[in-house]
C-alpha cells in the first residue's frame, strides 16, 4: 500500500501557475523531496510560486522551469559572466542577476597566490555557480567540482549576445537544439552558452558569427520546422 | 543601480570594429542602411509612436495659448520636451535630464524651431496678446540605439497630425477670444513649410569607418558620432557634433551627402504615414444616412453585406439617390473649382463618382433640415452604394474625396464660409439630380 517512493505529482511537465498545489505531502511519511527554484512549502502542501513548467529529476527533486530575460542564480548553473571590477580577494562578475557575482581570484585550476589571472574590465567569463541564494552575492568559480579547469575560464574573440534562460536551456537541451543542429550542417563555429542568457559565439570568419548569432536571436519564438526552415532560408540568401 | 548599467564585453567592442573592417554590421545591415521604421499613431491629433528597430519613441503635441515673448509679439512659441523613461533603458535615473537627454532634446529643439519648419506666425491670434504655443512632449520607451533619429521623426510625425482649435476674435472690445469646441468647427493643423530630419552617423576606427543609424550596441562601442538635420530639399538645417573622434572634412562631407538621401527617403515615409491616417480619420467621420429617405430606384447593392459594418446593414440607402445628390455635389465642386484632382478621377470612374464627401447641402428630401443636422449628417460610405465597382476601387474614390473634404476645410479657414457656397450650390444640385440618374439608369443596365 505504501511505496517507498512517493507517485510523482501530476503536473510533472505540465505548465503551473503561481498557486498550484504540486504535492500534497499529507500522504507521504519519511520522505525526502528537494525543491528547486519556483516552489515553496505551505504547511501540508507544496505550492508553485512562479509561472512555467515543473519539472521532475529522479528520484524526487522537483522545480518550475520558466524564461525570462533575468536570471535568478541557482548553484551548479553554469553561466557566462562579465568582470566588472578587480578586487584584492575577488573579480566581481555580472551574470544578469539581481547582484553581481563573486569569482575568487583563487578559484582556477592551480590557482595560487602568485599566478592570479589578469582579467580587464569587460572580459567574458564561462563559470560556474557554486553559491547562490536571496541575501548573498553569488559565488562563481572556475573549476569543475574535481577541480579541474574543464573548459571554464576566460572566453576570447567571438561575440556576445542576451537571450532569454528559456532560449538558453533549449540551446543546450539535448538532442540538439534545431536552429544549431541547421546551422552546424553547413558552417563551423564554437558556441559557449550561460543559463544566465547569454551566448558566446566563434568562428574564424566575422560573416558566419553574424550569421549564427542572427539566425538563434531569431529561432526565439520558433518551432523545431520552422528553426530548420528559417536556418536553410537563411544560408541561401547569403550563399 | 550600478550593476543594471550594460557594459560591452572586449569581445563585442573588438568584433564589432572587426566586422565593420570588412563593411559587416552586426545585424546583418549595410553601413548605410536605416532600421526598418514603423510609424503609427494614436486615438488624439497629434500623438505619434515611432519605432525604429528596436528603438522606440512616442511623440504628444499639445497647445495652450499664452502671452507671446516681448520681442516677438506676433509669433507662437515651439516646445520641446523630452522624458528618458527608466523603463527604456536601465542607464536612464528619472528626475534630473542627463547629458544625453538635453542633448536630445536641443538637436530636435534646433531641427524644428531654428530652422522655421513650423510657421509660427501664424499661430498668433491677437498681436501681442494671445499667441498659441506649441509643446512637443517626446517619451523615450526602449532604447535600441539612435534615439536622436526616431525622436525627431516622432515629433514631425506628431506635428503634421496636431489640429489646434480653432478661434476668432471677438467680443465687445474686439479683443476677446473665443475658442471653438472641436465638435462645432473643425481644428486647424499646423502649416509646416518643410521636414528637418535629423541623420546620426556613428565613427569607428579612427574615424575612417562610418555607419548609418547605429544600433545601442554599436553606440557603446563608436568612437564619435554626428547628427545632420537636412531637409528634402538639401537643406541643412542643423549639424551636431558633440566630441567623440576627430573625423575629415572629407568624410563630414560625404555624410551630408548621404543625410540627404536618406532624408528624402524618409520624409516620403513620414507623409506617406500621416496621409494614410488623416485620409481614415476623415472616413471616420463620416456618417451614414438615415433610414427614413424615400426609395427612388432599387439596388441591391451586395458590396453593402460585406462590409460587415453593422450599422450599414441596418440602412436602406437606395444606390440612386446617393448617386444622384453626390453627383450634385460633384458639379458645384467642380463649379467651386477647388478640387481639380476630383474632377480628374471623377471623369475616369464616372460609376463610382457617388462620394464627394463635401459637407452635407444635397438632401433635396428633407424639408427645414438646420444648419447643424446639415454638418453633422453627411453622404454615407460610398462604397456600400457603389455596387458595379469592387471594394477596392472605392477605396481610393473614398480617399481622394475626404482629402479634398480636409484640404477644403482648412483651406477656406472658417468652415463657415464653405457651408455658405455650397448652400447656394444647393437649388442647383436639385436640377442635376434628375439628369444624370438617366444616365445612370443606362449605364448600369448595360453592365447588368
Amino acid at each position: 500500500m505504501e511505496s517507498r517512493r512517493p507517485p510523482p505529482s501530476p503536473l510533472v511537465d505540465s505548465y503551473v501557475v503561481p498557486g498550484d498545489v504540486v504535492l500534497d505531502l499529507s500522504e507521504m511519511t519519511n520522505q525526502t523531496i528537494k525543491l528547486g527554484t519556483g516552489l515553496r512549502q505551505e504547511c501540508d502542501t507544496i505550492q508553485a510560486t512562479s509561472a512555467g513548467m515543473l519539472r521532475l529529476s529522479k528520484p524526487n527533486k522537483y522545480w518550475v522551469e520558466s524564461s525570462q530575460k533575468r536570471y535568478i542564480p541557482s548553484v551548479e548553473d553554469t553561466v557566462l559572466g562579465i568582470v566588472v571590477d578587480t578586487k584584492p580577494d575577488n573579480f566581481v562578475v555580472d551574470i544578469k542577476g539581481p547582484n553581481l557575482a563573486f569569482l575568487p581570484v583563487l578559484a582556477f585550476e592551480g590557482g595560487t597566490r602568485r599566478n592570479i589571472p589578469k582579467f580587464e574590465i569587460g572580459t567574458l567569463i564561462y563559470a560556474r555557480v557554486v553559491k547562490a541564494n536571496s541575501i548573498m552575492n553569488p559565488e562563481l568559480s572556475c573549476m569543475d567540482v574535481t577541480g579541474k579547469a574543464a573548459e571554464f575560464g576566460e572566453l576570447k574573440g567571438g561575440y556576445v549576445f542576451d537571450s532569454s534562460t528559456g532560449m538558453s536551456r533549449m540551446l543546450l537541451s539535448s538532442p540538439t537544439c534545431p536552429v544549431l543542429e541547421a546551422l552546424g550542417k553547413k558552417l563551423s563555429f564554437e558556441i559557449a552558452v550561460g543559463l544566465n542568457g547569454r551566448v558566446w559565439v566563434n568562428a574564424p570568419a566575422a560573416d558566419t558569427v553574424i550569421l549564427v548569432s542572427n539566425a538563434i536571436m531569431r529561432s526565439e519564438s520558433l518551432s523545431g520546422i520552422k528553426q530548420r526552415a528559417m536556418v536553410e532560408n537563411l544560408l541561401e540568401r547569403l550563399s | 543601480m550600478e550593476n543594471l548599467r550594460w557594459r560591452p564585453t572586449v569581445n563585442e567592442r573588438k568584433f564589432i570594429e572587426h566586422a565593420l573592417q570588412s563593411d559587416l554590421r552586426v545585424d546583418g545591415r549595410h553601413s548605410f542602411d536605416f532600421r526598418k521604421l514603423k510609424i503609427s499613431f494614436g486615438r488624439e491629433d497629434g500623438s505619434s509612436e515611432v519605432q525604429l528597430g528596436e528603438t522606440h519613441v512616442l511623440g504628444y503635441v499639445t497647445a495652450q495659448l499664452v502671452q507671446p515673448y516681448r520681442d516677438r509679439p506676433n509669433e507662437g512659441t515651439l516646445a520641446i520636451f523630452t522624458e528618458f523613461s527608466p523603463m527604456a533603458d536601465p542607464a536612464f535615473e528619472p528626475g534630473r535630464p542627463g547629458e544625453s537627454a538635453i542633448e536630445l532634446g536641443r538637436v530636435v529643439d534646433r531641427g524644428l524651431r531654428e530652422s522655421r519648419a513650423v510657421d509660427m506666425e501664424s499661430l498668433c491670434i491677437v498681436a501681442g496678446k494671445h499667441v498659441w504655443s506649441v509643446r512637443v512632449d517626446l517619451h523615450i520607451l526602449d532604447n535600441g540605439g539612435n534615439l536622436i533619429d526616431a525622436a525627431n521623426i516622432a515629433a514631425l510625425a506628431a506635428l503634421s497630425t496636431f489640429r489646434r482649435p480653432e478661434c476668432t476674435v471677438g467680443g465687445d472690445d474686439g479683443q476677446q477670444v473665443i475658442v471653438h469646441d472641436p465638435e462645432v468647427r473643425d481644428p486647424l493643423p499646423l502649416t509646416i513649410h518643410h521636414m528637418p530630419i535629423a541623420v546620426t552617423f556613428a565613427y569607428f576606427g579612427e574615424g575612417n569607418i562610418v555607419v548609418v543609424d547605429p544600433t545601442y550596441k554599436e553606440e557603446a562601442v563608436m568612437g564619435g558620432r554626428m547628427t545632420a538635420t537636412i531637409n528634402s530639399n538639401g537643406d541643412i538645417c542643423a549639424i551636431q557634433k558633440a566630441g567623440g573622434e576627430g573625423v575629415m572634412s572629407g568624410v563630414v562631407m560625404q555624410c551630408l551627402r548621404i543625410a540627404s538621401v536618406k532624408a528624402a527617403d524618409i520624409t516620403s515615409k513620414i507623409k506617406k504615414a500621416v496621409d494614410s491616417y488623416t485620409t481614415e480619420k476623415a472616413l471616420k467621420k463620416v456618417k451614414r444616412l438615415p433610414a427614413s429617405l424615400p426609395q427612388k430606384i432599387n439596388v441591391t447593392d451586395v458590396t453593402m453585406e460585406n462590409k460587415g459594418d453593422g450599422e450599414l446593414e441596418t440602412q436602406t440607402v437606395k444606390a440612386s439617390d446617393v448617386q444622384n445628390i453626390s453627383k450634385g455635389d460633384e458639379d458645384h465642386r467642380n463649379m467651386k473649382g477647388n478640387s481639380p484632382l476630383i474632377g480628374d478621377r471623377f471623369a475616369k470612374h464616372k460609376q463610382t463618382s457617388t462620394f464627394i464627401g463635401g459637407p452635407s447641402n444635397w438632401d433635396p428630401y428633407s424639408k427645414g433640415v438646420s444648419l447643424s443636422s446639415l454638418r453633422i449628417s453627411r453622404l454615407p460610405d460610398p462604397a456600400t452604394t457603389s455596387k458595379a465597382s469592387s471594394h477596392e476601387e472605392a477605396q481610393p474614390m473614398l480617399t481622394e474625396s475626404s482629402n479634398a473634404e480636409v484640404k477644403s476645410t482648412s483651406s477656406s479657414g472658417a468652415a463657415g464660409e464653405s457651408e455658405e457656397a455650397q448652400e447656394m450650390g444647393s437649388p442647383k444640385s436639385l436640377k442635376d439630380a434628375i439628369k444624370p440618374k438617366h444616365k445612370r439608369k443606362k449605364k448600369r443596365s448595360d453592365r447588368s
